[in-house]
């Protein structure tokens, strides 16, 4: 509102004053019966204080709310990277000792453990059926030190434990000696079993060479005729 | 008095009210200079500087998509991924530090440290020596890879330590735990995420998956801001990929075959061992089969699937071929008497048998049994040229098995009219004519199936990354013979492992059919004649209701062809198969064609 407007605003209205009815000052008939004065209670005067100190109130709750809240997303923001931190390293171990059983547990390796306990695998094999109660097939006996052919070569999976020992190894038990004597230097470096990183990668079991051929003298083996039956 | 105060008051008011009028037009001016201004710098965004601190406060991701694993059909797990880290440093920071500080957890103190005992702890970590660590620490260069693949555990003791320029990178490592069973089937990755052979290359798409994305703001403290963008494109990992095998079959059958080949000194072997009834392919071994963790140690010619990618000339294995034709087409029945000739000659051609005989009366069973070229040849010319050719080509020769794997051949079966005139009747018994052993394995498929050929198969299924199972429908069967032939051609193949041959096939307590095949070998450079001998056999068990086929393939063995045997190779594989999978003995007589006629 302009300096003007306010100028020229009017003081009073009309408004201000109420105008009674039937107590029109002037009138003749109604001179007489004039309402006696009475004592007008005047209406209590509202207390303001409490108002304002609610708003204030009020205010306060709120910026605490939101500071509470600001902190509590905060903290829960901290506490996600530590949960996650913690995840990642369960995951990790997880899968690392997975990757333990699977090497166990890998088929060249049971074999060649088993070969190392002194287990020799059966090649023939009986057979007997519950229902008809019948035995079939001769199953002999497995020959102690039989040989067992040829070696698959362990898995070659960087920095996990050989569980194969290698080829060139006569004695069954003599691989179990250098991992005796490993012990006390495995001991000593706190990371020993986690210290063979890639370079160190063990070169897996070779395959024995195959026996030379009886060539006489030649150096193509001549296939030769048989009769069948002999 | 009051007109000049009146006076006084006309001067007065107006420069009163010309002096509000005035401010108010310079508050009005300012307010839109700062309305302006702040409308150009919130509404239009002149010179990018909300995009430029957005752009500033935005960090995208790459989240790496997880490759598929590869399992047997019992879920082993053949090739996985794997965290493994490399260790960079960089030079210019390491080198010019010669002491850094590191909190002790136990005392909960900073300690000085020195860079030699930095490195002196580095050292055995990495597992190298520590004048190896100091020359890669020292130098000036801002990134250079100190160590690969180092496991979690080593890397975590690694920043533990604290050492300055040195930081650890993720990556993703591919480990086949179980080498090289079923290695070559496998196969392995070019640079860490690329296949480059077996299954990792053919099903590469599918293993891969698609890497996904991650936009979000950052604080300068680097934590993420809750309330600001976050669009997150998730990673769709890579399907596993489950197969038909079963890995302790498929070590069981290399094992076998690498034992056979070393005793015999022969070029390669192969075994397959498929059931029956659904066309699995449960073992499919090779010899010097590579590591995929380290393919490189395996020469380059080994590390293929010699099963599919290997054509040969089959030898007498084909004679089961020429005799479902000759019983499908009416010509002849297993008890068909031939007289046969010490040497039979035809059309100028002469053949010879493997051994010495007189003039004998033979059964189209003894045939078979005894595995003679003559008599194959008397018998074959009952059919025409090109129903020789139609029969091959209808039980799969010169049509490539699909089982996913790189360079399948699909071998050679010349048209009938190109034949020479020998070829014409070598083809009867697998000579002039060449196919994988897996083409043979599926011939034989279709006669132990009643007559009906199933597509091999060695994918099973594709497992999503929510868990649900993709299973590989089958492809459509085929009637190649009628049931019933197929019924007199298995009782040929089991009367010469009971009457013939082919005895060494013979297992206790299961009727077994076989057939044995030496067939020679062209020379590889292309020279005239033939170098040594492929030598196979093929059976199946128990013949009362089969349900697993073995071939095992031997390429060249060393030394008297005649007398090597694939038979207890083969009995040990399908004893081992029959046992893995609780086949329950035979039943009933076994069939005994008479291999010598009345």
């Amino acid at each position: 509102m302009s300096a003007a407007a306010v100028s020229r605003f009017p003081v009073a209205t009309d408004a201000a004053a109420r105008a009674l009815p039937g107590i029109t000052p002037g009138t003749g008939p109604s001179r007489k019966a004039r309402t006696p004065l009475s004592l007008v209670r005047s209406a209590p005067r509202k207390r303001r204080a409490p108002f304002v100190v609610l708003c204030f109130g009020l205010l306060a709750v709120a910026l605490m709310a939101v500071l509470v809240l600001n902190i509590s997303v905060s903290t829960a923001q901290y506490q996600l990277v530590q949960l996650r931190s913690e995840q990642s390293t369960l995951t990790k171990q997880n899968q690392d000792l997975t990757q333990q059983v699977q090497n166990f547990d890998a088929p060249q390796n049971l074999a060649a453990k088993a070969t190392e306990l002194g287990m020799v695998a059966s090649t023939v094999k009986g057979q007997i059926d519950l229902s008809t109660l019948s035995v079939t097939g001769k199953a002999k006996p497995a020959v102690k030190g039989d040989a067992p052919g040829a070696v698959i070569a362990a898995p070659a999976v960087a920095g996990q434990l050989r569980v194969v020992p290698p080829a060139t190894v006569k004695e069954p038990l003599a691989n179990r000696k250098p991992a005796e004597a490993a012990a006390p230097a495995a001991a000593a470096s706190p990371a020993a079993e986690g210290a063979p990183a890639a370079p160190a990668a063990p070169a897996a079991a070779v395959v024995p060479a195959p026996p030379a051929v009886e060539l006489h003298g030649g150096s193509v083996p001549a296939p030769a005729q048989k009769v069948p039956g002999q | 008095m009051a007109e000049k105060t009146g006076k006084a008051r006309k001067a007065k008011a107006p420069s009163a009210t010309r002096r509000l009028r005035l401010g108010l037009g310079v508050m009005l001016t300012l307010l839109l200079v700062v309305g302006g201004k702040l409308f150009l710098v919130q509404g239009l965004d002149v010179g990018g500087m909300a995009e430029a601190a957005l752009q500033n406060r935005l960090t995208p991701v790459e989240l790496p998509a997880e490759r598929g694993s590869i399992l047997d059909a019992n879920g082993t797990v053949l090739a996985s991924s794997v965290i493994r880290y490399n260790l960079v440093v960089d030079q210019r920071v390491n080198t010019k530090t010669e002491t850094f500080r590191r909190f002790d957890e136990g005392t909960e103190k900073l300690v000085e440290v020195s860079r030699d005992q930095g490195i002196s702890e580095l050292a055995p970590l990495l597992g190298m020596d520590t004048a190896t660590v100091r020359e890669a620490l020292t130098g000036g260069q801002p990134y250079y890879i100190v160590a690969k693949d180092l496991k979690p555990d080593v890397e975590d003791r690694i920043s533990k330590l604290q050492i300055p320029g040195i930081v650890t990178v993720g990556t993703s490592k591919r480990v086949y735990p179980n080498g090289s069973v079923a290695g070559g089937i496998v196969g392995f990755l070019k640079d860490g995420t690329t296949g480059q052979a077996g299954l990792e290359q053919t099903q590469d798409e599918i293993l891969k998956g698609t890497p996904g994305k991650r936009l979000f703001e950052i604080g300068a403290d680097g934590l993420r801001i809750p309330v600001g963008v976050d669009q997150l494109t998730p990673a769709v990992n890579g399907k596993d990929l489950k197969l038909t095998l079963n890995s302790d079959l498929q070590y069981f059958a290399q094992q076998a075959i690498q034992s056979q080949r070393d005793k015999l000194s022969a070029e390669w072997g192969v075994v397959i061992v498929q059931d029956i009834k659904t066309g699995d392919i449960i073992a499919m071994a090779d010899t010097n089969s590579p590591d995929p963790n380290d393919p490189g140690k395996a020469d380059a010619q080994d590390r293929g699937v010699r099963a599919v990618t290997a054509a040969y000339e089959p030898g007498s294995v084909q004679k089961m071929i020429t005799a479902a034709a000759l019983i499908e087409e009416g010509k002849s029945f297993p008890l068909d008497k031939f007289t046969i000739p010490s040497s039979y000659t035809v059309d100028g051609q002469t053949f010879n048998d493997a051994f010495p005989h007189g003039t004998e009366d033979r059964t189209l069973a003894g045939i078979l049994g005894w595995s003679m070229n003559t008599g194959t040849v008397m018998a074959g010319e009952r059919l025409s040229k090109e129903q020789r050719y139609d029969w091959l080509k209808k039980f799969g020769i010169g049509e490539a098995p699909d089982i996913g794997l790189p360079a399948q051949a699909q071998g050679i079966l010349t048209p009938a009219d190109q034949w020479d005139g020998r070829q014409q009747y070598t083809v009867l018994f697998g000579q002039g004519v060449s196919q994988s052993t897996l083409q043979t394995v599926r011939a034989f498929q279709s006669v132990a199936n009643n007559g009906v050929m199933l597509q091999p198969r060695l994918i099973d299924s594709y497992i999503n990354p929510d868990g649900t199972e993709e299973k590989v429908p089958a492809q459509d069967p085929r009637q190649i013979v009628s049931p019933d032939t197929a019924r007199q051609v298995r009782d040929i193949l089991e009367s010469a492992v009971t009457e013939g041959q082919i005895k060494e096939a013979a297992l206790d307590g299961y009727r077994v059919g076989a057939k044995t095949g030496t067939s020679q070998s062209p020379c590889d450079d292309g020279t005239a004649g033939f170098c040594g001998y492929t030598a196979s056999m093929v059976g199946m068990a128990p013949m009362d209701d089969p349900r697993f086929i073995v071939e095992v393939v031997l390429q060249r063995p060393k030394g008297d062809i005649y007398g090597i045997s694939n038979g207890p190779v083969f009995r040990s594989v399908m004893s081992q198969a029959l046992r893995t999978f609780n086949v329950p003995p035979s039943t009933g007589e076994p069939v005994r064609l008479p291999q010598f006629a009345k």
